[in-house]
């Protein structure tokens, strides 16, 4: 046995100070502010004794574990490998992961990476197994393990760059769930990597027992130029009945360089519309706006290209492009005021996101057809209108209709279609006298009211309830708010398909001034959107997303199966039942996705956008000794594998013949702590100062 | 660290803001003021509240006379109703250097600034005029009551430091001589004296009808005494140190800080004084929102 730096034997010198401390132990001088002594001053205290050395089992304890640390400082290490191979030595279970998310396609970072990949598998011994595992946001068991390097090469040699995002946490635990099984006792994972910051969080509780290395290869680059295409945004306007759009498209530079004079093309339908030229400062984003053009229908598909670079992944971005479709809505009112409906009209002629396409008509006007191709039906302090009769309301909710019924003292409600209404409609509550009543309590999980959930995100608060009818809701009811005083203020029922809301009091301002309230308008657009189903139209989805197409083909006439065609032309058959994961596609690659009912190829697809991660843009590195570090809990020293011949004693070998350090500090460790609990235990029964 | 515009605008916490904000701050006297408020007012005036009937005498003014009175009794009466007036609102800060300790978290003199600029600005909410006196073993600052004072009152607070010994005694002496209106005064403090001088202390600031609230701000270290380590204390108002071995006399420290609020409670009950004890570990929005509401469950009219 040797040491490593045996100059760290002078720390042995250290000892004396245990001695020098049992010998001139003083008493703790430690003062502690506090308020006043008032109540202190009148109890006596015990006074101090003064203390020689008398725990001599303490000051052994002390001098043992400094012993002990010091000796791990100086690295012991055994000269032959008999320990060493006693530890750990024979075959050896070996799992390669190898990053093939979208970033890997940098410049010959994947050439690299394969190269590396190879190395590993060349080293290994004649008892060795190895796993290959490609890995980008999930991570699969491409290869299990086998000692066959024939085939580990050639499945290293078929692995591809995908357009998954970089996830280091799914990689590494199914890498420890490998070698967690295996019989063999040296275990060891290999992560080839470009190691991009964004895939690590640190969040990700992986940890590789003591007796797995982990060891890394990285193939980043210093210096890199990338510009990328991150997000798109789109500004609607309305001319002659047609739709026109105005493209936005962001760009970000996350090189060391400034990306100078960059063509950015922005292409609709395969045609390319316009070029502009942009110059983007290092670490810098910037945008392009093209000018409008006419949308023609729907699914119209576009993409923006801007310039080339080593990741040209990334320079690209697609979407796709739909009419935006208005939410339909009637008011109903009782006609006897003109400007009953007058607020809630207002607010629901302001907005884009959806547009409102509202009529108001009164309750005598209304006929059955008026329901029809309504996303929702507002009663707005009416009697319940005739029209609504005769199971008219009822098929029309059931259908999946929106039904806002918003209370005063002309609301009535037949007890034939009490089933429709989210409870029983009681008597005026007068809050007139004393103070007035206000809003108390929101249910900020309903969709109504998630987006009031952020701190300053609406003060209801600030709306005076002035009357409201009293509402007795059953237990299958939601209620959505409370008044001050616990009274209900709003609550909801699912009709069938389609939802009811009752809103206890008015929406103008003749029972409560919340129309004037800022908290009016995202009010009234949530309950109509909520109460219309409405969802936004997504002009692209991310990589790694996963699409619902039952979700999508509902409210169509063709429900049967579908025929997915991927951007590299796979097709994939998809059952319409919707049971299970059928129906689901998981959006694994960038491009368009084509999508169409079986049996129809004259058809036109509908388009499904998918773009790349952000992130997956940004290629600044982790340290891959920090990443090392925090899924073994120790810094191992990183070593690029590939540099190893195979044949000489590896790092790790090395490592091991010095692993006695280890123990030396943890017992030294272990003392300590044993020292800690004798002292305090100590210092407890012994009263001094 | 967030900045404000205003020095002292860190006191009104809008999270404390958004619990108690319903509530008010009501006078519990009959206060005397210039315009309309919440508070009942000495005087008769022109409320919705009807108070009394009253004989017609010359000079009154018909539209006020109950026809209907005279229709059954054939005499004249006019009808009287409330008055609803402001006040002012005092807050009386502790600043002696005591009040500086805190052992986690926030220091009592901050958690007391918090609980008197809430209570300001609910009080400037409802038009009342705000007011702000800090003393310790004498008067430090006074900002007079004013409807514009609320600003002053958190730039005051911002600029409060605990760096003298303190006295009750003296500065509320001089403070009751000041006061010539009634109004509501906030009084927050430790209160490190005998209960019996503490009440004499404060007695005469009711002498002429104020609504006296009165807030003990304690932190928690002081109310368990979780000291585990023998050391030496040194009194933050006097700089005496005294070796203390706190296993040996906790029980009996706790005793007698429970002696001591218990005496002050019973005290300040038997004056009327609404006495409340603040812990610093306990979230401010919940301590104000349960004295609050107490109080407003509690308010007798006249």
């Amino acid at each position: 046995m040797a040491f490593l730096t045996p100059l760290f034997f002078v720390g042995l010198a250290a000892i004396a100070i245990p001695v020098l401390v049992h010998l001139v132990q003083r008493e703790k001088k430690r003062v502690v502010e506090f308020p006043s002594l008032m109540f202190v001053r009148r109890i006596p205290y015990q006074s101090v004794r003064r203390r020689r050395i008398r725990h001599w089992a303490l000051l052994l304890l002390r001098a043992a574990a400094i012993a002990l640390i010091v000796a791990a400082f100086a690295r012991p290490f055994f000269r032959q490998g008999a320990v060493a191979a006693a530890v750990g030595g024979g075959a050896r279970e070996v799992v390669i992961l190898l990053d093939r998310s979208a970033s890997m396609g940098y410049g010959d970072h994947w050439a690299r990476a394969q190269d590396a990949a190879r190395t590993v598998v060349r080293g290994l011994g004649p008892d060795d197994r190895a796993t290959l595992v490609l890995f980008a946001r999930n991570a699969e068991e491409n290869m299990r393990a086998t000692a066959d390097r024939t085939r580990l090469e050639a499945a290293i040699g078929a692995a591809k760059v995908g357009s998954g995002a970089t996830r280091y946490g799914p990689a590494l635990k199914l890498a420890d769930s490998i070698l967690s099984r295996s019989p063999i006792k040296r275990r060891e994972a290999i992560l080839i990597s470009d190691f991009q910051r964004s895939g690590w969080s640190g969040s990700e509780e992986v940890r590789f027992p003591d007796t797995t290395t982990v060891s890394t290869v990285s193939v980043a680059s210093t210096g890199v130029a990338n510009l990328s295409v991150p997000s798109v945004t789109f500004a609607r306007a309305s001319f002659s009945g047609q739709e026109r759009i105005t493209v936005t498209a962001g760009l970000s530079n996350k090189g060391d360089s400034p990306a100078s004079n960059v063509p950015v093309t922005l292409t609709i339908d395969g045609h390319e519309i316009q070029t502009e030229r942009v110059t983007v400062a290092p670490h810098a984003s910037g945008s392009v706006s093209f000018t409008q053009f006419t949308l023609t229908g729907a699914n119209v598909r576009g993409a923006i290209r801007a310039g080339t670079d080593p990741l040209p992944a990334d320079n690209n971005f697609h979407f796709v492009l739909a009419p935006s479709q208005p939410v339909s809505l009637v008011v109903v009112d009782n006609g006897d005021r003109g400007d009953s409906s007058l607020f809630l009209a207002k607010a629901l002629g302001i907005g884009s996101t959806p547009a409102f396409q509202v009529d108001v008509t009164s309750a005598s006007r209304l006929t059955p057809a008026s329901f029809d191709k309504r996303a929702v039906v507002v009663f707005n302090n009416t009697s319940f209108p005739p029209a609504g009769g005769g199971n008219g309301l009822k098929r029309y909710l059931e259908n999946g209709g929106g039904l806002l019924v918003v209370t005063g003292d002309h609301t009535t409600w037949p007890q034939g279609e009490a089933q429709l209404l989210p409870g029983r409609l009681g008597a005026t509550v007068d809050r007139t006298s004393g103070r007035s009543g206000s809003l108390g309590y929101l249910d900020y999980s309903h969709p109504v009211f998630e987006v009031f959930k952020a701190p300053r995100s609406g003060d209801f608060s600030a709306a005076h309830v002035f009357r409201y009818r009293t509402l007795q809701t059953e237990p299958t009811d939601r209620i959505l708010a409370r008044f001050d005083d616990g009274a209900i203020a709003a609550a909801e029922r699912k009709v069938g398909a389609g939802r009811a809301i009752v809103w206890t009091s008015t929406l103008d301002d003749s029972w409560t001034d919340i129309a004037v309230k800022p908290v009016f308008l995202p009010l009234v657009h949530q309950l109509v959107r909520y109460l219309a189903h409405y969802e936004p139209t997504t002009s692209w989805f991310t990589v790694g997303q996963v699409l619902d197409l039952t979700a999508r083909a509902k409210g169509r006439a063709d429900r049967g199966d579908r025929i997915v065609i991927t951007p590299a032309g796979e097709r994939l058959t998809h059952a319409g039942s919707g049971e299970g994961n059928e129906g689901l596609i998981e959006l694994e690659e960038q491009g368009i996705y084509e999508v169409r009912p079986a049996g129809t190829p004259a058809a036109r697809p509908e388009a499904i956008a998918v773009n790349l991660d952000p992130a997956e843009s940004d290629l600044t590195a982790i340290d891959p000794r920090e990443l090392v570090a925090a899924v073994t809990g120790h810094a191992t020293p990183v070593e690029v594998q590939q540099q190893a011949p195979p044949q000489e004693m590896t790092r790790e070998e090395s490592e091991r013949r010095q692993a006695l350090w280890w123990y030396l500090l943890l017992g030294g460790l272990l003392l300590l702590a044993a020292e800690t609990v004798i002292s305090n235990r100590l210092s407890k029964t012994e009263r001094f100062l | 660290m967030q900045s404000h515009a205003i020095p002292g605008a860190r006191f009104v916490d809008p999270k404390v803001l958004a619990r108690v904000g319903n509530l008010e701050l009501l006078a519990r006297n009959v206060v005397e003021g210039f315009i309309n408020g919440l508070h009942r007012a000495p005087f008769f005036g022109a409320s919705i509240d009807f108070a009394e009937h009253r004989g017609y005498v010359a000079g009154d003014d018909i539209r006020r006379v109950d026809w209907r009175l005279y229709a059954r009794t054939d005499r004249y009466y006019v009808k009287q109703y409330e008055a609803d007036t402001n006040t002012n609102v005092s807050v009386l800060l502790d600043v002696s250097r005591s009040m500086k300790f805190f052992s986690r978290g926030i220091a009592k003199l901050d958690y007391a600034c918090f609980v008197g600029a809430c209570l300001a600005y609910l009080a400037q909410r409802q038009r009342d005029r705000v007011g702000l006196i800090t003393f310790d073993n004498d008067i430090v600052s006074h900002v007079p009551p004013s409807a514009k004072h609320f600003n002053v009152v958190l730039q005051n607070m911002d600029r409060a430091k605990a760096e003298r010994a303190g006295n009750l005694a003296i500065p509320l002496h001089k403070m009751a001589e000041h006061f010539r209106r009634r109004g509501i005064l906030v009084l927050l403090s430790d209160f490190y004296e005998e209960p019996d001088t503490i009440l004499e202390a404060i007695k005469p600031l009711s002498f002429l009808g104020n609504d006296l609230i009165v807030f003990h701000v304690l932190d928690p270290a002081e109310l368990d005494f979780g000291y585990e380590d023998a050391s030496s204390f040194e009194d933050l108002e006097t700089g005496e140190q005294i070796p203390v071995v706190p296993e040996s006399l906790v029980k009996e420290y706790r005793a007698m800080i429970q002696a001591h609020i218990a005496a002050l409670t019973t005290r300040f009950s038997e004056h009327r004084i609404d006495y409340t004890v603040l812990n610093t570990a306990e979230p401010l929005d919940r301590a104000l929102f349960s004295y609050l509401s107490s109080r407003e469950r509690l308010m007798r009219v006249r």
